[in-house]
């Protein structure tokens, strides 16, 4: 008999640790690290420092100081108060951007960072090595600093993540995070403090004592945490669901005063949303950015599509048009983007040669979207005809959607002038008429004319009427062009 | 070098010839519908992925009616008809009286000399196919190179309505007509310039009513009198008139 082929790969779990994500959701919004900025937590009633940008590092802020001592080094220092809810947001969002590379995201509750399966992509995106690069190369162009590593259960993925290890095999995770300095293990602190103060060092110190006399001084915490870590237990996760909406903020310490300048931060949200997008197999057909100002009302741009779509450029050239259009009131503090409603994505084929009419349908889609995000929405617009015996109201603008209906009149005029304008008919030549047209009794616009096709002395076919009701007089209406 | 006179002018007449030199022979065209006129241009109609000029002292002489078998084409393939701020109001019944599909029509409305180039640019530039059309009434010969680029990028065939003043400056366009009133013979097209071989004689496109009489001016104060047809009127759908 031959051997059943394994229809499912072994786990094998990408530990991604998010260990700036206080300071990170502060300064992703900046192109250049310009502004110290640094993140601060009360603790114990004390304002410390938790954690501070380049810049502020270079002049001599660090993590632990006091937020009063920081201060005192530079006064252009933003200390900026952590705010645990907005990371808690960001790690959903983030799970959400996950789930174009995994169905298996899962956000720990003890910490900033996310769990991603590996294993059962690894045919479209590569082993977990590759994959974890890639996820850190993208998290940092979205502004996150991200570090991952992998193993074959989640809590030996975040200690590998530290050291940016990549450990597949179950059996190998003893020997790979045994030299892992203690302080890395998820323990709390007067744990932490009583292993080191017993003269345990490393992480293989630990595991080399035996499940009872562990447990004996932990009680069962330690143990059946080092069970996980091994896969002696099973650590089952909550999954995450990818989410029915999009809603993202920004927070700009460092003030946005020109729109071009908004650019940054705001590819950056859209980028944010694209993989969201991917992820949860929807689109986006309109977005919602509110701009937020001190002491000012704020500032709200919709973007509406022709169709729904999760390309960033596309979004971007919308986008684009519309800051070049935009004013700011005040400098802008925050930025706030959202998709209402996420739309299922079926994708377009492509053809190579042939432009075929889907092709030009998304191509007719693009332009529209592109013209009315600078020229406003009711300046692109289709026409129609309109049931009315009278020129002037027998058409009206259309909407793309909108199924054109006219009756075909191939006698009549090619253009029409806006508004009938008077003239003397001895100035033209009458070469066809007339054709009278007698309508609007019913809405009290009632006219009757007599049309007569003519021409000037330039040579220019014209359109003329006389009318005898509601003034008498002769008019010039349309031009055969 | 002494020139075969008799080549030279067949050369310089003869659009369908050119010389192994000249690099812009495989200019891709559309034919316009007017056997006539192909036969005046290089490759046989209008050029595509770029600008033509249609050149018209004045309105009404059959420059737009001499594009309805190329738009009318063009729509019934699903391709897509642009529009740019058109001075008037294009007439939907007469449009479509003409086999032109409403549905492949677009229109934008600028009212700003700069969008409106804007518009232009941005309609030549996306897209492999279709036609895009602009009244510009000044344009600069650099925003003529820069529409003249973008459409160089596209597979679009593109008509600029031009008055009469554009005749003494240059322009970058590939094909310029001009385009009079030639009295019986109906409209009267100068080839102005076109790339690819040198002006030729001039095509004369037929008009209707071109060969009408003049009438006397039907009298307003006698209205019974109008509502019997003048002799040669055209002739009505039943439909039009209510009384």
């Amino acid at each position: 008999m031959l051997p059943l082929q394994k229809s499912t790969s072994t786990p094998c779990w990408l530990g991604i640790r998010l260990p700036h994500l206080a300071l990170d959701l502060l300064t992703r919004g900046q192109a250049r690290n310009g502004l110290p900025i640094a993140v601060s937590e009360s603790i114990k009633r004390r304002e410390l420092i938790i954690d501070c940008n380049p810049a502020a590092l270079s002049v001599g802020v660090k993590a632990g100081m006091p937020a009063t001592a920081a201060l005192g080094l530079v006064d252009t220092l933003q200390v900026v108060e952590r705010d645990t809810g907005a990371e808690q947001r960001a790690l959903q969002r983030l799970a959400a951007w996950c789930y174009q590379y995994s169905n298996q995201v899962s956000i720990p509750a003890d910490r900033n960072g996310l769990f991603l399966e590996a294993g059962a992509s690894e045919r479209l995106f590569g082993r977990p090595q590759t994959l974890g690069n890639r996820l850190g190369r993208e998290l940092g162009q979205l502004g996150y600093h991200a570090m991952t590593g992998s193993a074959a259960t989640p809590e030996a993925a975040w200690l590998a993540a530290y050291e940016g290890l990549h450990i597949c095999s179950a059996g190998h995770i003893r020997q790979q995070i045994g030299p892992l300095p203690l302080g890395r293990l998820q323990l709390d602190a007067a744990q932490q403090l009583a292993l080191e103060r017993m003269g345990f060092r490393q992480v293989r110190d630990l595991l080399r004592l035996p499940r009872k006399a562990l447990t004996r001084r932990f009680g069962p915490t330690v143990a059946d945490y080092l069970d996980r870590v091994l896969g002696i237990q099973a650590d089952p996760r909550a999954l995450y669901q990818p989410p029915e909406t999009f809603a993202s903020r920004m927070d700009l310490p460092a003030e946005i005063t020109t729109s071009q300048a908004l650019l940054f931060p705001l590819k950056r949200l859209v980028e944010e949303l694209c993989g969201v997008l991917r992820g949860g197999d929807t689109a986006a057909q309109s977005l919602q950015i509110v701009l937020g100002h001190e002491d000012h009302e704020d500032t709200l741009l919709e973007l509406g599509l022709q169709s729904p779509t999760q390309a960033q450029a596309r979004l971007m050239t919308v986008l684009r048009e519309r800051l070049e259009r935009l004013r700011l009131p005040r400098p802008v503090r925050e930025i706030r983007l959202e998709a209402p409603q996420l739309l299922q994505f079926s994708a377009g084929q492509h053809s190579l040669f042939m432009d075929t009419t889907a092709e030009q349908q998304q191509g007719i889609e693009q332009l529209v979207e592109r013209l009315q995000a600078r020229l406003g929405r009711e300046a692109v617009t289709g026409i129609t005809g309109v049931e009315d015996h009278r020129p002037e109201y027998s058409w009206r603008p259309r909407t793309l959607d909108e199924q054109a209906d006219c009756t075909a009149l191939a006698h009549r005029p090619s253009w029409l002038l806006p508004k009938p304008k008077r003239c003397t008919i001895e100035d033209y030549e009458i070469l066809a008429g007339p054709e009278r047209i007698e309508s609007g009794w019913w809405d009290g616009r009632d006219c009757r004319r007599d049309y007569f096709i003519v021409r000037d002395t330039h040579g220019s076919t014209l359109w003329a009427f006389h009318e005898y009701k509601p003034r008498r007089g002769w008019y010039l209406h349309g031009i055969f062009a | 070098m002494p020139q075969n006179s008799t080549i030279s002018k067949l050369l310089s007449t003869t659009p369908q010839l050119w010389q192994g030199h000249r690099a812009n022979h495989a200019q891709r065209t559309l034919p316009t519908g007017h056997v006539r006129l192909d036969a005046r241009l290089p490759g046989g109609g209008w050029p595509l992925g770029a600008i033509t000029e249609l050149i018209c002292a004045k309105p009404g002489l059959g420059e737009f009616s001499l594009l309805f078998p190329t738009l009318t084409n063009i729509s019934k393939q699903g391709q897509w008809i642009i529009m740019i701020d058109p001075p008037w109001i294009p007439y939907p019944a007469s449009l479509h009286g003409h086999g032109l599909l409403l549905e492949q029509l677009l229109l934008v409305r600028t009212h700003q000399e700069k969008e409106s180039l804007w518009a232009c640019e941005q309609a030549l530039s996306g897209g492999r196919s279709g036609a895009v059309l602009a009244w510009p009434e000044r344009i600069s010969f650099t925003r003529l190179r820069r529409l003249q680029l973008a459409a160089e990028n596209s597979g679009k065939v593109a008509f600029l309505f031009r008055p009469e003043n554009a005749l003494d400056a240059a322009s970058p366009a590939a094909l310029r007509l001009q385009l009079e009133a030639g009295g019986q013979r109906g409209t009267r097209i100068n080839v102005l310039k076109c790339r690819g071989s040198r002006p030729v004689e001039p095509a004369w496109i037929p008009r209707p009513y071109a060969q009408a009489h003049t009438r006397p001016i039907p009298n307003p104060q006698a209205p019974g009198a109008l509502t019997q047809p003048v002799a040669g009127t055209i002739q009505l759908p039943a439909s039009t008139a209510i009384n």
